[in-house]
């Protein structure tokens, strides 16, 4: 069926921030959607609050909206596109709940907005879990028992009913957001009231578990003339009772017969067309009981989904575009596929070869969440690895994580405390089992306590065979037949180094004596069936290379890896930009890249992609293959960074900046002397390696001081000291953690602003790209901070200073490329606090605010443009040039992932713990940070009851706070010490208990609805139980909660904003082009 | 493959597959690069082989598959054929029965549901397609290759099936003489080799693919539905539309990787045949229909 011609503007709503259970994997589904559509002649609308995708670059869409995703907001745009369609199945869970919202409150039909895709009864039928199940039992399949309740009486009388343990899910939640398994009716009752509170609409499944069954899941596809194909099947290392998102996953299926397959799949057939998704991927989700083959339908997702990406990278399908296009009325077979340009995109792709996924966790970020793995989400991020064998795959996978190194359990585990870390599932448990297998735990024992299958602890078993084969020879008499085979399954020089006890590089020169060289094979839909003309390779140990290089002008970039805290889409996008702009320039892009949620690692994002792991022995290949004119390693946070110099070092030509300079910024002592010679002040600092010294460090730099290990990103375990023993505890702990690295000691700027700054610079000319100040005071981390540009508050003699200050150091550091420059401002003085010669996190909000894609620009000149012949457009400050800014602020906040990890504080420190960002835009910096605030689910109230609560630092700061807030007429509760403070300056609160003084206290006050905005600014780092039940009460009824006077500041400005200016809405191409924001509905109310 | 497990790990499995193929004296190749294998021949089309693991040199190797006679032209079907006639009972294996034995399958109590009696030509017949016959309610009586129309007739059947088979359907003159005869005398379902045969007798050519139709991912559309099954195939032979007389035949199936024919129907007579394979197991069920086609056309002919 031809594209429908009916609708010719489609609005597309993107996930908003990345959090967890919902990254990166949607921008690539949104983007993908939106090529598609465009490339279809549809005039394309997208709506996204998160700066840092691809898809809300402004060539993407025709009209591109960086606003909260929120129905008022929606309406405000489509009021003023008045677009003929939306489709909501591109942008996560966000995109669907939104659409159902707008639907279900008249918005579509008013503005005659047709939803396509999935109607809004097939979203429901599939979202609603009793609606699903009969569904299911209509078709004759089974499902597991379960119940529908919606308070906890209900819930606790169904206990007894059902059996424990219990299964919890919240309705309409992602990532299993707020659900939990519950062993006994004490647990029970806990979960159940969490996971009611955590649906929207306040409701929750209790279902019977299925606890140790296999766990499958099939991504679909179906189009309007009903042809159906299921693109992947995906099989889970762990059983059910792991979130598939935090399970270890295997594609395609490895332990199903095709009896059962097929059964599978006629079901996954049975229930998309029951459930009524007429067009578009969706994925359906089985357990299977091991002991009798009985089969239940877990659940469905219509829409695409971080499985789906998963698919589409595992198996070179593009399922977000085909999705798209089928949304407009294609049907699969005239749609061609991209791969083999010659056969239709209605088929199932065929693999011959493993996929593995494992997730990335970060629970060291979170002192005090519980790292046991349940039907919640709590991974951050993942790597996919290709290889012929799984055993293969699962060691390239394993080698993706960061660290690389191979893990081993301590040497002195007990028997005992082994069989409960098998029978307990937690981020390392693959390694407990790998322990296990070594030392000979029986097979048996093993899947009795893991319910993995047989199969999966049978290849680990082969491994571990296979290593302890290669553990009896020395790397000089290992035989080439040995090492072929120990690299055929997978394993690493570094792994095979650490078993020889030598180094990696006496491995490669062993294997490049024997010959033995990875060769690299293309993901090609059809196992070599067709001929493929996308080059999308991975690397095995094979007789026959397919790679092809061609003798052309080529640049190799290397991504970021796993999302992480600190290291996530912002780095893939700046990866994907430069790409982007080597192309346009005429280079021959070949990416790097093992993260399958990414832009980066779509097959048309490069000319050549390569999914392998960012280790040197595998860019080393790469490049081997390739001899790429350089490689640029600055665009993908640290992973690549920390290969620089050793690439350099095997004869890789490094654009752009040097190593050395990254190297240079990086030590302390070598950057203090340039800085030094450059006259630019910096906190008095050291570094320490024993406590001893670090006390007489602190005692010479004076407290207090900020204790960091150096070589890190995301502020990963940073302190703020106000004594000395922490410092000497601090530098203890590190040197046991790690090898000697030395500890930095810095004085900390107490109640500075910060300031980061991204310059580009081609070693003679320097541009700054953008200035933005920090909200919150120096001492919560830049990239947990809100920021705003350009700055408010400082003034212009500071900013000439810090304009000054960065070309002064991009010139010294010989920049070519980008540059970062964080600063602290204290009392009129500039502080340098660090400089990055990379791309930072802050480039894609940076480039959507000014309208120049920086990323793009830095990549130029690594491959050797200068900024004189750029065009840029820039403004000249006393001889410094800066790309000029715009009319409007634009604010960027952080998003935390507090509601996924019960139990711990909310407190901003030095330590980076956001997962994702928003950007708010507005002529008046005010409603910029409202906006801001909003699309990072901080409703800012317009009217009620604020509690304050703040340090006795802030005290003196508090009273013109409280005028402004009682102003706009809310009513003021303050603790004690807090009133009296609003009092001195005449504002009128009510006084009300802390916890410890007496009840109703303040927790009591959250918890009963009674507070719209909490305001708590904390000590330090060593917090009160009282704040910090305050905050996770905050948290978790979904209160507004500011922790920093600044923030709270900006807070009243932006609620005199929403109450003044109403809400505006404006599309990036018009805020570039110096058209500004209009009102679309009356000034006040909601 | 490769790699072939050492283990099995399923609930209804009785022995790896390692010792059921040793068991059947089928030899297995693995540990080598399947897709070197699959580009080669993807390149030079398809060709004969000599598996060996005794050291033999390797032009001495491919001096002895050249002596090996192509496949076009060599009649295949009637050496592979049953010898005797044979009644077939047994349907379709019930996923939830266990343990697995290799004669799993129920028989289907006879009944009065029993309606249909199908006569099936056993050119090198797959059991599954007698077993979805018999889910289809049908008495099924397997005859040799070489049984000849007169006779089968003689059965009294309600209908005829022409099964799958190896290689080049041309030689196999006897068949599309049995065909010609048969058809209008009674309902005709060819699946494959059947399919070819039957294109053959409707004074069609066939022509050989440079590397034939293998696997269970195959796109083929129905041209009378518009819709697109997911097929398993196993050819190397197709019958070339072009050649069929547009007059008597209409085209109902084509391949949508290569637009290859996949199926055609009679105009005005009770025949229709299908190059892929509905019943395949392993393989999608997505084609199922077939069998309820040819029971319909069954019932169409007897009122």
């Amino acid at each position: 069926m031809p594209k429908r011609t009916d609708i010719k503007k489609i609005l597309i709503i993107g996930s908003g921030p990345i959090i967890i259970g919902q990254a990166c994997e949607f921008d690539y589904s949104g983007a993908q959607a939106c090529k598609a559509l465009r490339a279809e002649g549809y005039e394309v609308v997208l709506v996204n609050s998160n700066p840092a995708t691809i898809m809300t670059d402004p060539e993407l869409a025709h009209r591109t909206y960086i606003e909260p995703l929120t129905k008022e907001y929606l309406e405000a745009i489509i009021a003023r596109e008045r677009p003929d369609a939306l489709l909501p199945t591109v942008g996560g869970q966000t995109a669907l709940n939104l659409a159902v919202e707008l639907s279900e409150s008249g918005i579509l039909e008013k503005y005659k907005v047709e939803m396509i895709g999935a109607s809004l009864r097939a979203i429901k039928v599939a979202e609603d879990r009793l609606w699903f199940k009969d569904a299911c039992k209509k078709l004759g399949l089974e499902v597991p028992n379960s119940a529908l309740v919606n308070n906890a009486q209900d819930a606790l009388r169904l206990c007894d009913q059902l059996g424990f343990p219990l299964v919890i899910r919240p309705s309409f939640t992602m990532g299993g957001a707020g659900g939990s398994i519950a062993y006994n009716k004490e647990e029970f009752g806990e979960a159940i009231n969490h996971a009611l509170d955590m649906s929207p609409v306040h409701e929750a499944l209790v279902e019977e578990s299925v606890l140790g069954w296999k766990e499958y899941e099939l991504e679909v596809m179906r189009d309007k003339k009903d042809n159906f194909v299921v693109i992947c099947s995906i099989e889970n290392f762990d059983p059910m009772g792991v979130h598939t998102g935090d399970s270890i996953t295997v594609a395609p299926a490895q332990t199903l017969t095709d009896k059962e397959y097929q059964r599978m799949r006629d079901a996954a057939a049975a229930i998309i067309r029951e459930v009524g998704v007429e067009t578009g991927g969706s994925n359906v989700q089985f357990a299977v009981n091991p002991e009798n083959g009985k089969m239940t339908v877990i659940e469905m997702n219509p829409r695409v989904s971080r499985s789906s990406a998963l698919a589409s990278k595992a198996t070179g399908f593009p399922i977000a575009k085909i999705a798209a296009r089928l949304a407009v009325g294609m049907t699969l077979d005239e749609i061609p596929n991209d791969i083999t340009q010659k056969t239709p995109a209605c088929f199932e792709p065929t693999i011959d070869y493993v996929v593995v996924k494992i997730p990335k966790w970060q629970f060291e970020k979170f002192p005090g969440a519980d790292s046991t793995l349940g039907t919640q989400m709590k991974s951050v991020g993942e790597v996919m690895a290709i290889g012929r064998t799984f055993k293969e795959a699962l060691q390239k996978g394993i080698r993706s994580l960061e660290p690389s190194t191979p893990w081993r359990a301590p040497l002195e585990t007990p028997d005992s405390l082994l069989r409960e870390k098998l029978a307990t599932p937690r981020p390392d448990r693959i390694h407990w089992i790998l322990t296990a297998v070594e030392r000979g735990l029986p097979s048996e024992e093993i899947c009795d306590l893991t319910k993995i299958d047989p199969w999966f602890i049978h290849q680990i078993e082969e491994l571990t065979a296979m290593n302890r084969r290669a553990a009896s020879v020395t790397v000089e008499t290992a035989s080439k037949d040995l090492l072929r085979e120990a690299k055929r399954n997978g394993a690493s020089d570094e792994h095979l180094a650490q078993m020889w006890k030598t180094t990696p590089a006496a491995v490669r020169l062993q294997r490049a004596r024997y010959a033995v060289a990875p060769v690299f094979k293309r993901v090609d839909t059809c196992a070599a069936e067709f001929e493929s003309f996308t080059p999308y390779m991975y690397s095995t140990y094979e007789d026959e290379d397919e790679s092809e290089p061609r003798n052309v002008p080529k640049v190799m970039i290397l991504g970021s890896g796993p999302n992480r805290i600190g290291q996530g889409i912002e780095f893939d996008y700046c990866c994907c930009h430069a790409s982007f702009a080597l192309r346009e320039d005429g280079f021959e892009t070949i990416m790097v890249n093992c993260n399958p949620e990414t832009v980066s690692t779509d097959y048309d994002t490069s000319d050549r992609l390569y999914f392998e792991p960012l280790t040197l022995e595998d860019v080393l290949a790469i490049f081997e293959k390739e001899k790429p004119q350089g490689v640029i390693v600055q665009f993908g946070g640290q992973t690549p960074l920390n290969l620089a110099l050793e690439l350099k070092r095997n004869g890789v030509p490094i654009l752009g900046t040097a190593p050395e300079s990254i190297d240079l910024a990086e030590d302390r002592r070598r950057f203090g002397r340039l800085l030094d010679e450059l006259k630019i002040p910096q906190p008095r600092n050291g570094t320490a390696l024993i406590p001893e010294e670090a006390a007489r460090v602190a005692g010479e730099i004076g407290l207090p001081v900020l204790v960091r290990p150096s070589y890190v990103l995301g502020g990963r375990a940073m302190v703020i000291a106000y004594d000395v023993n922490t410092v000497q505890e601090y530098v203890a702990q590190a040197a046991l953690m790690g090898p000697a690295k030395p500890v930095l000691i810095d004085q900390f700027l107490e109640e500075a602003t910060e300031v980061d700054v991204d310059a580009l610079a081609d070693g003679t000319d320097v541009v700054i790209g953008g200035i933005m100040e920090h909200i919150e005071e120096a001492g919560v981390h830049s990239g947990d901070s809100s920021c705003v540009l350009p700055p408010v508050s400082l003034s212009p003699q500071i900013i000439a200073t810090i304009r000054e200050y960065t070309k002064r150091l991009a010139i010294a550091l010989k920049v070519v490329g980008l540059m970062n420059v964080q600063y602290a401002i204290q009392r009129d003085t500039v502080y340098v606090l660090e400089v990055n010669p990379r791309a930072s996190r802050t480039i894609p909000y940076v480039s959507k605010a000014t309208g120049v894609p920086l990323a793009k620009v830095a990549a130029r000149l690594m491959a050797g443009k200068k900024l004189a012949n750029m065009n840029l457009p820039l403004v000249r400050h006393n001889g410094v040039a800066e790309i000029a800014v715009h009319d409007f602020y634009a604010v960027k906040s952080p998003v935390f992932p507090f509601n996924k990890f019960r139990g711990v504080d909310t407190i901003l420190g030095p330590e980076m713990r956001s997962t994702g960002e928003v950007m708010g835009t507005s002529t008046s910096y005010g409603l910029a940070f409202a906006k801001a605030q909003l699309a990072a689910g901080q409703k800012l109230p317009r009217s009620g009851t604020i509690f304050l609560s703040v340090n006795d630092r802030d005290k003196k700061h508090v009273g013109p706070l409280g005028k402004e807030l009682a102003a706009l007429g809310f009513k003021l509760l303050a603790t004690r010490g807090t009133a009296a403070a609003l009092e001195a300056s005449g504002v009128e609160s009510e006084e009300v208990f802390k916890v410890n003084e007496g009840r109703p206290n303040i927790v009591d006050l959250v918890k009963t609805a009674k507070i719209d905005l909490v305001i708590n600014t904390p000590l330090g780092r060593e917090s009160f139980y009282d704040e910090k039940s305050i905050r996770r009460a905050a948290i978790r009824y979904n209160i507004p909660c500011i922790t920093t006077l600044a923030a709270a500041h900006a807070a009243s400005l932006g609620i005199r904003a929403l109450l003044e200016q109403g809400t505006e809405v404006a599309a990036l191409q018009d805020l570039h082009q110096g058209k500004l924001a209009a009102s679309n509905s009356p000034k006040s109310g909601d | 493959m490769r790699e072939f497990s050492q283990i099995s790990s399923n609930w209804r499995s009785a022995e790896t597959a390692q010792l059921y193929l040793n068991r059947h004296k089928i030899p297995a190749i693995w540990d080598i690069d399947t897709r070197a294998l699959v580009r080669h021949i993807r390149k030079v089309g398809a060709l004969r082989g000599v598996v060996a693991t005794d050291g033999t040199p390797a032009d001495q190797l491919v001096f002895e598959a050249k002596q090996i006679p192509t496949m076009a032209g060599q009649e295949l079907a009637g050496r592979v054929s049953c010898k005797k006639s044979y009644s077939w009972d047994k349907g379709s294996i019930e996923l939830a029965t266990a343990p697995w034995t290799e004669q799993m399958g129920a028989a289907v109590p006879a009944g009065e549901t029993r309606k249909h009696r199908v006569v099936a030509y056993d050119y090198g017949i797959k059991q599954n397609i007698l077993r979805m016959l018999v889910d289809h309610q049908c008495e099924v009586m397997v005859v040799p290759a070489k049984t000849s129309a007169e006779e089968v007739l003689a059965m009294g059947g309600d209908g005829v099936f022409l099964s799958n088979g190896p290689g080049d359907p041309e030689p196999i003159n006897y068949a599309v003489e049995n065909i010609r005869k048969l058809l209008g005398k009674t309902p005709i379902f060819g699946i494959c080799l059947g399919h070819q045969l039957c294109g053959l007798a409707l004074g069609g050519k066939t022509y050989k693919l440079k590397f034939g139709h293998h696997g269970s991912n195959h796109p083929v559309k129905n041209l009378l539905t518009g819709k697109v099954e997911i097929t398993a195939q196993n050819h190397g032979f197709v019958v070339d539309p072009e050649s069929l007389p547009s007059s008597d035949v209409e085209i109902t199936h084509v391949n949508l990787n290569d637009g290859t024919n996949e199926g055609m129907r009679h105009k005005s007579l009770p025949l229709f045949s299908v190059q892929y394979h509905p019943e395949a197991s392993p393989g999608p069920h997505d084609s199922h229909y077939l069998f309820q086609d040819f029971v319909k056309m069954m019932n169409e002919h007897r009122q």
